[in-house]
């Protein structure tokens, strides 16, 4: 077997031009895209489609027109945007901690596994979305209700991609850790879970995009604030312009955390990367 | 951990292994792996146990290891019967790269078993300097073992096992999976440690140079179900050169009465 050293400055040097190079060329392509959108839209009548900088202008003053003391949000991104940001984030955080533990033991015991595999595949069939009005009925219309229905919408996707990588840790890798008597919870702490993490942030990141549209679904229905009721409400008062800033603040914060999490995994994943390089 | 001496610890060994059988299985689908093992193991030895591939050497292993029980019989270590891994016995597996954990440096990979062990964390880092200054990798602490060569993963899987200062070491086909320059190598390297250190070395192969080479003894497992065929004192000098001793009459006999014996499984020379 040829050593892998590590690799040299080098072609650390030349990965960072290929990167750039990439970088520049994304850039490239959406100013070019964004500038085609506006160049067109400007140019037409059409009324269901304003320019995107009118959007992003009015983004500006919906969103960002408050007092510098509430470091410039206006009272609509208070009472609108950050009560959705905030379902969001903790029915991602719910979801994702109760689908790690349960993913966890189901990948761990294969009673467990098979007692739950039934159980999991049904509800994850269920279109999540076509449990909101279950939800409404059951828990009522406020921000807990939501949270919970967002954590029901995203657990699944942690969870059996957890079960999946914890039932796939290599034998000796167990081994290890019991023939050192290593106590139990640090076997799960620093083997399973390490061993499970590529996986598990496979399904972190589809429920964090999940998370987002179950909490826009969850704002349409019985709802008086959010990114989701005021969707809807300027849709059905005609306020095209006002439809589309909040589409674009949707795509935005999507985007953001996105990165966000591409960042975290990133760090955790660091050894996993680059093994495979 | 039970405590259940059935015969007194009357002699030197360290470990005993009494009449272990182990069945895979029940019923129509039952394979029987290991048949009727009896040895003993004395302090301060270097055993090999070599038989043929699919022998059971691993399973004979594990028994030993107590990370599986046999289906009848008992392993003593210290005169103590293993119900569990028991204190004082390190193993080093052959897959390295998966032994080893990837997500940690080099040095948290020696260090990671000694958490359990009362220590105060100066004792534990120069024990973990120590040891992996003696399997020659005294300048790789911060590196990760995917950093390495296969030989050196082995090393630092060897500096974890001498890092928790076992009395007995178990080793699973250690080297191979590593070309024959880093195998000559690593088997120089642990007849040195095992000198320094003074531990009880159980080093299953399937090598038979390997294994008369290493060794004080060879046993001699028949092909599945395992049992004992030969036991072999081997009367090579010390230091054992991987020229000279491999050019040794008494080697070059050994090598091809092991040999014999496991083609034969043991009709022929029985002992």
């Amino acid at each position: 077997m040829t050593a892998p050293l590590l690799r040299s400055p080098l072609a650390r040097g030349k990965d960072v031009v290929r990167l750039a190079g990439r970088a520049l060329l994304t850039v490239a392509l959406l100013a070019f895209l964004l500038i085609a959108w506006q160049v067109v839209t400007t140019r037409t009548t059409y009324p269901f489609f304003p320019p995107p900088w009118t959007v992003l202008q009015n983004m500006g003053t919906l969103l960002f027109s408050g007092p510098p003391s509430h470091l410039w949000l206006s009272d609509t991104a208070r009472s609108d945007a950050l009560p959705t940001l905030t379902r969001m984030v903790l029915g991602f955080l719910l979801g994702s901690t109760v689908g790690v533990v349960l993913g966890t033991v189901v990948g761990l015991f294969r009673t467990a596994s098979e007692l739950s595999t039934p159980v999991i595949e049904f509800l994850r069939s269920v279109p999540a979305a076509a449990t909101l009005p279950l939800f409404i009925i059951v828990l009522g219309a406020g921000s807990d209700m939501r949270v919970l229905f967002i954590a029901f919408g995203v657990v699944w996707f942690v969870l059996i991609n957890t079960a999946n990588g914890v039932s796939s840790i290599h034998e000796t890798q167990l081994m290890m850790g019991r023939s050192f008597r290593v106590a139990w919870w640090r076997q799960l702490i620093r083997i399973v879970l390490p061993a499970a993490s590529p996986q598990m942030f496979a399904g972190l990141r589809v429920a964090l995009s999940s998370s987002l549209i179950f909490a826009v679904v969850s704002e349409f229905q019985l709802a008086s604030n959010g990114a989701g009721y005021q969707l809807v409400n300027a849709q059905a008062r005609f306020q095209i312009l006002d439809m589309w800033t909040w589409i674009f603040f949707l795509a935005f914060v999507g985007l953001i955390l996105n990165l966000l999490l591409a960042l975290v995994e990133r760090w955790a994943l660091s050894w996993h990367r680059a093994q495979r390089v | 951990m039970t405590n259940v001496p059935t015969r007194a610890p009357a002699d030197t060994a360290l470990l005993r292994v009494d009449a272990v059988s182990h069945v895979y299985g029940a019923d129509a689908r039952a394979h029987r792996a290991v048949s009727d093992l009896d040895f003993t193991v004395g302090s301060g030895e270097f055993v090999s146990l070599v038989g043929p591939s699919g022998a059971g050497k691993t399973t004979v292993l594990r028994i030993l290891s107590g990370l599986l029980r046999p289906s009848s019989g008992a392993v003593y270590m210290q005169g103590q019967r293993v119900t569990g891994v028991p204190d004082g016995m390190a193993m080093v597996f052959q897959d390295y790269s998966r032994s080893l954990l990837p997500w940690l440096t080099v040095e948290k990979n020696v260090a990671f078993p000694l958490a359990g062990k009362k220590l105060s964390s100066k004792e534990r880092t120069s024990l973990v300097s120590e040891s992996l200054s003696a399997v020659g990798l005294g300048s790789a602490h911060q590196r990760f073992p995917w950093q390495l060569s296969g030989g050196m993963q082995q090393r630092v899987a060897i500096a974890r096992a001498l890092a928790y200062q076992p009395k007995l070491l178990l080793m699973d086909e250690p080297f191979a999976s590593l070309d024959a320059q880093s195998r000559s190598e690593l088997e120089d390297l642990l007849l040195r440690l095992r000198d320094q250190y003074d531990i009880t070395i159980v080093f299953v192969t399937h090598d038979i140079d390997e294994s008369v080479y290493l060794a004080d003894r060879v046993l001699v497992l028949s092909k599945s179900p395992a049992h004992l065929v030969a036991d072999l004192p081997v009367p090579l000098p010390k230091p054992r050169d991987q020229i000279s001793t491999k050019e040794a009459p008494e080697f070059v006999r050994l090598r091809g009465q092991v040999a014999r014996l496991i083609r034969s499984g043991g009709a022929e020379e029985s002992v």
